[in-house]
């Protein structure tokens, strides 16, 4: 049986109905955007400093004008005109004002401003940002800090525990009708590029399940849906979806775990996957393998390292695998793989329960393992006590999600031997505890550089010790999974077109918001 | 006073001054505060036998839409905090929390408080699970005494047979079922919520009828489920007592029909059904979770469901408890009614 979308005919042929916030079991009236459970349109009230989009880390200005990096120590942004929606203009002392803000409640710092700022000063329209250190990419992180306004916050007694009901922000939209199932958001008249908004209405319900998503007719979502094609798709002929790739899904083998500190133990598991076969089974052909190189391809491929064969792709080489196992002592016996004492190599594979891709691969690494002689069992804690297990260095090999669009982010948090903690202690990034001088010299090199041409140099050798070192063995692409509607508005982000990311969360929505065009047929059937 | 007196069952609750001796009220109240005091203890050691801290939950949470970076982390946990202290002083302070009944502030719902989460949320479930218990044990008992009463004709088997076929689907299935048939295809009744979204929650016949369409379909799956149980339950317990010499005095003396089967046989056979009703009734605070995750509705099963997920255990604490009190107390006052009614129990 067949379900069809039915849109409801009350809602205008120019309000948007958008499935991106979740009410559990009711929305609450949280609109300060920096909190864990903010309501999800707070961050298109409140506007970032630079719009990223996180497929390839470009960085698009936004409520700064343009910037200048005078050098790696000095970032100088100039400030655009624009206005609070209760018509107070915002100016530079806002951002300064938003940036104190966070130094003196650092539990508000989600994008962790200060580990990168040591004072900012304004000038004129202008913000002077003073550095730490020589730290070029810190530009990414300041930017997409969502500015506040000063002359209704500085008021604010515990901004740690605010939920401001009424929000007042810079962005396109401001609050509508709110009820704690659902909420409406009506354009911003006084938006500094109010002639790229047609959006007159969003209308953002509190939902509930994937059938809610496929039937109700919206004209924007975000989900995962087996069999997308036969459900989304096939429930309007207007159902259009891009799954682009978002992040990468990799084996994380702990390094302070024997074998797993021998490069060739981790060589032989990479050449033993079938990796097309891997994320055929994960993702149900949605996404592509993954290469060994840590970038996102195709969207991170101009950083891409060109001496590296195949674009980092490696492929399934059994005999290989058996020769990089035998460097390091196993060999095949009968059907196991054991060493001198006749022990078989063997270990727990953790993944979080519930995460049903990430199950279904880690049961497929199972099954190609074990056919070379691996004895591979699996560990499947809650979302929290997998999170907690590989924070803390209690695990022999885990699957985890890494990468991202800002390249340096991503090879930092992958690498950085500054993220390295005993095991126990948790850390918040290389949860698999590499640790490599060279490494460590390369993301310095990175880091304090303002030439692009460096930058690329530091990123190409990261990736060949990516390649040759596998401190992580990527297995396939995390996808974006975005889900969207043309019969009513036109424009949205594809793979011909990807100039942002496909996902209604975080800032992302405001580069779509400002190029999505009506098409004057209302009702998206 | 007549044979007829005589020949029906002594009613115990008039027995005068049979007395209801003060030790077997102290005694179960005894019992009842020591359960309690096993259950708060429980309560407070199960979250923290869980993996993970509630800053690890979320940060969960958040990777499933991609990679988490540590700053975002860093400040998560400031805002949610680790649970803090030695675990004495952890249980000293969970204590006075319970006597003074604040629960402090949800992790999921941050910075909403325990007790503003749980206030929202009660009236739902107390109002949909509470009024179709009700129902349903009123409906079933009736069905349950008229098929007995009518045993072996049409209208014995088809209540009999229906409500032993229904019961035997699981919840879920038939919340399922129904969501998808009358919900999704036919369009009979709204899908999700508590009511409308475009109505604002207020006391009036608007509202009202919209809160009714939006309960309609979790309160079918209910009434549904647990009407099986009920009819065949009092029908059972009916057959016993039309067996029971009394009854074939009763009616050997000629008394209309009716008022045998509901004075005499029914009276008696409705304990057993009575018990199960105090204690469904003690269960409608966390019976509904399944059925309210299906009709995403905003009640406390809803509530449960999340705070489980997030990790979020002053909302868990709360919510545990919550259920567990009213089990025990409906358990402590069934205990009293049956040695109020049948003194045997007292012994």
């Amino acid at each position: 049986m067949q379900v069809r979308s039915q849109a409801d005919p009350t809602i205008g042929a120019d309000t948007m109905l958008i499935n991106a916030d979740k009410g559990n079991p009711l929305f609450d009236r949280n609109f300060n955007p920096y909190l864990t459970n903010k309501r999800t349109a707070s961050t298109w009230i409140y506007e970032p400093l630079v719009l990223v989009n996180p497929l390839d880390g470009e960085q698009i200005p936004w409520l700064a004008e343009s910037w200048e990096l005078p050098g790696a120590r000095t970032i100088d942004m100039t400030i655009r005109q624009a206005r609070w929606s209760d018509g107070e203009e915002f100016t530079a002392d806002d951002v300064k004002f938003t940036f104190d803000l966070f130094q003196a409640n650092p539990s508000l710092d989600t994008k962790g401003a200060w580990q990168h700022l040591d004072s900012l000063e304004v000038q004129g329209d202008h913000v002077v940002f003073h550095l730490q250190t020589d730290d070029v990419p810190a530009l990414a992180v300041l930017g997409v800090t969502c500015i506040v306004p000063r002359h209704l916050w500085r008021d604010v007694a515990d901004p740690s525990t605010f939920r401001n009901e009424n929000p007042v922000g810079t962005g396109p939209f401001v609050l509508g009708n709110y009820n704690p199932q659902q909420y409406s958001m009506d354009r911003n008249e006084d938006y500094w590029q109010a002639e790229k908004i047609e959006i007159a209405h969003l209308i953002l319900p509190g939902t509930s399940n994937q059938l809610d998503t496929v039937t109700r007719g919206y004209d924007w979502s975000y989900s995962f849906i087996s069999d997308v094609e036969g459900t989304w798709g096939a429930a309007s002929e207007h159902n259009k979806f891009w799954f682009p790739p978002g992040g990468i899904i990799a084996l994380v083998p702990n390094h302070t775990v024997a074998p797993f500190d021998d490069v060739d133990v981790r060589r032989g598991m990479s050449l033993a996957l079938d990796r097309a076969r891997i994320a055929q089974v994960a993702s149900e052909g949605y996404m592509q393998p993954a290469g060994q190189t840590g970038l996102m391809l195709p969207n991170q491929q101009e950083w891409l390292n060109p001496d590296i064969p195949d674009q980092g792709m490696v492929a399934q080489d059994r005999d290989g695998a058996l020769a990089a196992f035998a460097q390091s002592g196993w060999t095949l016996q009968g059907d196991k793989l054991v060493d001198a004492g006749g022990k078989q190599l063997g270990f727990a594979l953790t993944s979080a329960n519930g995460y049903t891709d990430w199950t279904r691969a880690a049961q497929e690494v199972q099954r190609q393992l074990g056919e070379i002689g691996l004895d591979v069992s699996l560990q499947l804690p809650q979302p929290a006590g997998y999170q907690s297990a590989l924070g803390n260095g209690e695990f022999e090999v885990a699957i985890g999600g890494m990468g991202g669009g800002d390249v340096f982010r991503a090879f930092n948090d992958l690498m950085s031997s500054d993220f390295v903690t005993e095991v126990g202690k948790t850390t918040q990034a290389n949860y698999e505890r590499f640790s490599d001088d060279a490494v460590d010299d390369l993301l310095t090199a990175f880091k304090s550089s303002t030439d692009p041409a460096a930058q690329l140099r530091a990123a190409q050798a990261l990736q060949q010790k990516v390649y040759d070192e596998l401190p992580v063995i990527g297995l396939y692409y995390g996808g974006l999974w975005g889900l969207y509607n043309d019969a009513k508005f036109t424009g949205w982000p594809t793979e011909a077109d990807p100039y942002m990311a496909p996902q209604n969360y975080d800032s992302a929505p405001l580069g779509i918001f400002t190029r999505l065009r009506l098409t004057g047929k209302g009702g998206a059937a | 006073m007549t044979a007829l007196d005589t020949a029906a069952p002594p009613r115990v609750s008039r027995v005068p001054g049979a007395g209801f001796p003060g030790r077997y009220l102290l005694g179960k109240l005894g019992l009842f505060v020591l359960t309690l005091w096993a259950a708060v203890t429980v309560n407070f050691a199960l979250p923290r036998l869980m993996p993970g801290t509630p800053a690890d939950a979320a940060v969960a949470k958040l990777s499933q839409n991609g990679p988490v970076s540590p700053a975002t982390r860093a400040a998560i946990e400031a805002q949610l905090g680790v649970p803090d202290g030695n675990l004495l002083s952890q249980y000293v302070s969970y204590l006075h929390q319970v006597l003074t009944l604040d629960f402090g502030v949800s992790y999921t719902f941050y910075p909403q408080t325990v007790s503003s989460m749980v206030s929202q949320a009660l009236p739902y479930t107390l109002v949909l699970v509470g009024a179709v218990t009700v129902l349903a044990f009123v409906l079933g008992t009736l069905i349950g005494v008229a098929s007995a009463w009518k045993r072996g004709t049409w209208l014995d088997a088809l209540p009999t047979l229906s409500g032993s076929f229904l019961s035997t689907f699981p919840y879920f299935w038939t919340a399922l079922l129904l969501l998808f048939f009358l919900g999704y295809v036919l369009h009979w009744f709204p899908t999700t919520g508590a009511y409308s979204a475009t109505t604002t929650p207020a006391f009036g016949l608007d509202f009202l009828g919209d809160a009714l369409a939006h309960a309609a379909l979790p309160a079918i799956t209910i009434l549904l489920t647990s009407l099986g149980g009920w009819i065949l339950g009092m029908r059972n317990a009916m057959i016993n007592t039309l067996g029971d010499d009394y009854v074939t005095f009763a009616e050997a003396n000629g008394l209309r029909g009716r008022t045998v089967a509901i004075r005499y046989a029914a009276r008696n056979a409705i304990l057993p059904n009575l018990t199960g009703f105090g204690l469904s009734l003690g269960g409608v605070v966390g019976g509904s979770v399944l059925v309210e995750q299906v009709f995403g509705y905003p009640g406390i099963g809803y509530l449960l469901f999340n705070a489980v997920i997030g990790q979020d255990y002053p909302l868990m604490q709360a919510l545990f408890l919550m259920i567990t009190v009213s089990v025990l107390v409906a358990n402590f006052l069934v205990d009293v009614l049956y040695g109020l009614l049948d003194p045997r129990t007292r012994k």
